[in-house]
């Protein structure tokens, strides 16, 4: 071959090359035709509701024109549509107040989630086996009304059972009236941080059962028994902007916080004071310094009050006699005060008596229903629900409904939740995600997510108002997902028996009046005189002597429950008391650390009666020596890529202990040892980790501090 | 004389090598032969600077050469449209609310086409197009590359009385739309000086 063919063979190669490269078809995207007109490049704000938490805070969401993948009648492809890019809190909103906290702002990635379920899906592997076929819509629908159908012809529409988080507001008003209708039983909830506990002793002190408000703006003097109220606990954003307003109240005005635990949250951390108190006693502390007010106020105590006198106090808490006298004049010269229990003290066998305790302490003080004071809102009474034990135990049902809960993750391993949940013949499952109990599912049916749906919220605590708000949807759907309550009405209409007089769309049901609802009375404030509940000790799984630790579980600042794993904005979120992300780990006393011989990043073994877990040791001066703390959230086994497989879970060794008058878990009730297994193992990932103020973090060594 | 020609010769290979060949690339620079990106930007620099970000672009810009038109669906004649007596922002709607003037969707097309030249295979194509739910792929023909951090509004420049075809040239002498201006740092801010607007940097890098 001489030079000038050789020339020439590659320059027909390279142009034939080039010109096959371009223009073929099959690497070409569908482009679909835009479903709205938009002005490309301006944004929009709509506003919605935040669905990751029970607070209810309402959002503005920016929407600007992009380009989307979606999928339109089947088929994949790019088009060009209004996409929510932020998330902030809605300045109009009486819970949020134009504020939105880290998790709220990470909604945004629950849409466009890789591993975000896209279209329905049937079981075609063994159970758990992660393995589905894609089906239709109208297979999908059919399918499920034939289940239903067969309940109904078998005369068992009893065992029929729908389980869903335990939300306020009209869509789970829907669904009851549905089930109702069908002749199913009411919907069951879980949560794992339940605070039915709180809501049950306001039942008993106020009359209300539901979550008290806090009047924080204007109050002079908190002092907080275990709630994160700033962190996690509750209406956490309303929280936070009237903590600012209260610590800014002009010249001399600085109201002071103490928070009372055996572990220093983002709350603790932030109070004034941190009293330190041995795990379940927080009720003691409470009774203790309403009756140190009566007393200073020259009043007698109660006949039953003996066991509360400042001395037996500190016996029972750890907390001196001096101290209780001294928290007892502040709480009642600083006036308005209000006391403010969440969190571990209630996850105790005792919880109730925690509960009853404080509310007591704030009616000695007289802050129930005052400026700077707790208060209830008034609301429309919760849609009734059932417990998930009564799913569980007892009678199987033969059909559940899993509208976006976990409690395979979120129940003690003890307890058998998987094995249960698989002796359910059929287990459908409208959630987003393949998470640990929608793996057992056989039939998905993929909701929408919050911004693409019509939503609703009736926040239960938070705001001086309770605002029951409606929101539409604030962008189109990407995927063939479809709304759950919308699902639920078609499946009712298709049934053989069809129900009659539906609303057409949960759209027209959320614009139709609601039903008339029993309103509480207002705060009928039951009299209920210190003295007259039993003093009630916590009870604890495992022997003090061959288990010596209190094992703290506590919501975690980024995952909360457990259920914000799976967005990897939040396993990015450094913890703000320890700084640590993507990884778990646990909290030991420093001074304690060092007499075991433990250093950070040290690997531990936490045993428990019930089982034991390995995470890294974090060295904190912010616990008590007899306890540790693991925040829940990581351990996931199967929920998405960001999740799964990733630090542990603290709840599978807890003790099955119930509280006994609400049947939720006792999740502060058990205790663990801990044996110092290796060294560290990198699996211990700090923010900023070990190259700036903590050289020594670097190779697990804290002996310094 | 010899001599000097030679040099001159040698000086124009080189150059023209450079010019062809650039392998020596930054990060972010378009390979050459990357089909993603207009082709006026392989080899080139991602930085959109005043000079000329490579040796590449400141022998196009000497020589005065276009680049080539970006391929699009297919060769949509702006030329056509104008001479009927369409205006630009009958097609670019956003140009006079928003930052971006935007390409039409087939639903745009449609509006007069269900009635114009329906005839015409191309639009009977079209016709087909709209019934399947299917848009075209536009190509942008005029864009800023990231890295240049420059934020282009069009809204405001409409409400200043600019004429479009300032920046974009004379599109009735156009078929398909292609590059017809360079638009440099110095084109923009020699404007914005003739016409007393800011020349702040954080009118445009922000």
């Amino acid at each position: 071959m001489d030079r000038r063919h050789f020339i020439k063979l590659t320059a027909i190669t390279g142009t034939t090359a080039a010109l096959t490269a371009c223009g073929n078809p099959e690497n070409q995207v569908i482009r679909f035709i835009p479903e709205e007109e938009l002005v490309p490049g301006l944004s929009t704000w709509k506003p919605s509701v935040c669905p990751l938490c029970n607070a209810g805070c309402g959002v503005i969401a920016r929407v600007v024109e992009g380009d989307a993948e979606v999928f339109r009648n089947g088929e994949a492809g790019v088009i060009r549509m209004g996409l929510v890019k932020k998330l902030e809190g809605n300045p109009e909103d009486a819970i949020s107040q134009g504020k939105l906290c880290a998790r709220g702002q990470a909604a945004l990635q629950v849409t466009y989630h890789p591993d975000r379920l896209d279209k329905p899906r049937k079981r075609s592997g063994e159970r758990g086996s992660g393995q589905y076929v894609d089906i239709s819509w109208d297979e999908a629908i059919t399918e499920l009304t034939g289940q239903l159908d067969a309940l109904v012809a078998a005369n068992d529409q009893k065992s029929l059972a729908f389980l869903t988080k335990p939300r306020r507001g009209r869509r789970l008003e829907l669904i009851a009236q549905l089930l109702q209708r069908y002749g199913a039983p009411a919907p069951a909830t879980f949560e794992v941080f339940s605070d039915e506990v709180l809501r049950r002793a306001n039942a008993i002190s106020f009359g209300a059962h539901q979550l008290p408000t806090f009047d924080l703006e204007h109050a002079k003097y908190v002092l907080v028994f275990g709630a994160d109220v700033l962190g996690t606990w509750n209406s956490v954003v309303a929280h936070s902007a009237a903590y600012g307003r209260m610590r800014h109240g002009g010249a001399g005005a600085r109201a002071k916080l103490v928070y009372v635990d055996a572990r220093l949250s983002q709350t603790g951390a932030n109070a004034d004071e941190f009293v330190a108190i041995k795990p379940g006693t927080d009720g003691v502390l409470a009774w203790g310094i309403a009756r140190a007010i009566v007393v200073q106020r020259g009043g007698a105590p109660a006949a039953g009050d003996a066991p509360f006198t400042p001395e037996e106090v500190e016996k029972r808490t750890g907390v001196s006699a001096a101290k209780v006298e001294r928290l007892a004049r502040e709480f009642a010269a600083n006036g308005p005060a209000v006391a403010i229990i969440g969190g571990a003290p209630l996850a105790h066998t005792n919880g109730l008596f925690n509960a009853v305790a404080v509310n007591t302490l704030n009616r000695v003080a007289g802050s129930v229903n005052q400026p700077g004071g707790v208060s209830f809102t008034s609301m429309a009474a919760p849609t009734p629900t059932r417990r998930f034990s009564e799913i569980v135990q007892g009678d199987a049902p033969k059909v559940l409904l899993l509208d976006d809960v976990n409690p395979v993750y979120g129940s003690p391993a003890s307890l058998k939740v998987a094995d249960a949940l698989k002796r359910i013949p059929f287990i459908v499952s409208f959630g987003s995600f393949i998470d640990e109990t929608s793996a057992l599912a056989d039939l998905i049916l993929p909701d929408h997510s919050f911004l693409e749906s019509w939503v609703d919220a009736a926040p239960e605590s938070g705001a001086a108002k309770a605002v029951p708000v409606t929101f539409a949807p604030v962008m189109r759907p990407l995927y063939d997902t479809r709304s759950t309550p919308d699902v639920l009405l078609d499946v009712s209409r298709q049934l053989a028996r069809p129900l009659a007089n539906l609303p057409a769309s949960f759209e027209e049901f959320l614009n139709s009046e609601a039903a008339a609802q029993p309103r509480p009375q207002a705060s009928s404030l039951k009299s209920h005189a210190p003295g007259s509940v039993v003093i009630s000790e916590p009870q604890f799984d495992g022997d003090a002597g061959q288990y010596p630790y209190h094992l703290i579980p506590h919501a975690s600042q980024a995952f909360h429950d457990g259920s914000l794993a799976h967005l990897p904005w939040l396993q990015e979120l450094p913890d703000p008391m320890t700084s640590g992300m993507w990884c778990s780990w646990v909290e030991i006393n420093a001074k304690k650390a060092e007499e075991l011989g433990i250093h950070q990043g040290d690997v531990l073994e936490i045993a428990s009666t019930q089982g034991s877990l390995r995470a890294p040791a974090f060295l904190s001066p912010g616990i008590a020596p007899d306890a540790i703390a693991i925040p829940v959230g990581q351990g996931h086994t199967n929920f998405t890529r960001y999740a799964s497989n990733r630090g542990v879970n603290p709840i599978t060794i807890l003790a099955p202990t119930m509280i006994p008058e609400t049947g939720t878990l006792a999740w502060a009730a058990t205790r663990v040892k801990i044996t110092r297994v290796g060294g560290p193992d990198e699996s211990l990932i700090l923010f900023g980790g070990a190259t700036r103020e903590r050289p020594e973090w670097t190779h697990g060594r804290g002996d310094e501090h | 004389m010899f001599r000097s020609r030679n040099t001159l010769l040698l000086a124009a290979f080189v150059l023209l090598a450079a010019t062809t060949a650039c392998e020596f690339r930054s990060p972010g620079q378009p390979k050459w032969g990357d089909e993603s990106v207009p082709r006026s930007r392989w080899g080139t620099s991602p930085v959109f600077t005043p000079a000329r970000a490579s040796f590449g672009d400141a022998f196009r810009q000497f020589v005065g050469s276009r680049p080539d038109p970006v391929p699009q669906p297919f060769d949509f004649s702006h030329q056509i449209h104008l001479t009927k007596g369409l205006v630009c922002t009958d097609c670019h709607t956003g140009v006079e609310q928003g930052p971006r003037a935007g390409l039409p969707s087939v639903n745009t097309c449609m509006i007069c086409h269900s009635q114009i030249a329906t005839d015409r295979p191309l639009i009977q194509e079209m016709t087909a197009m709209q019934a399947k739910g299917r848009d075209f792929e536009w190509r942008r023909v005029y864009d800023y590359a990231p890295e240049s951090h420059v934020r282009f509004e069009h809204a405001p420049h409409i409400r200043a009385k600019v004429e479009c075809s300032t920046c974009h040239g004379n599109q009735a002498e156009q078929t398909v739309a292609r590059r017809m201006v360079d638009m440099n740092m110095a084109f923009c801010v020699n404007c914005h000086k003739a016409k007393q607007a800011s020349n702040d940097c954080l009118t445009c890098h922000y």
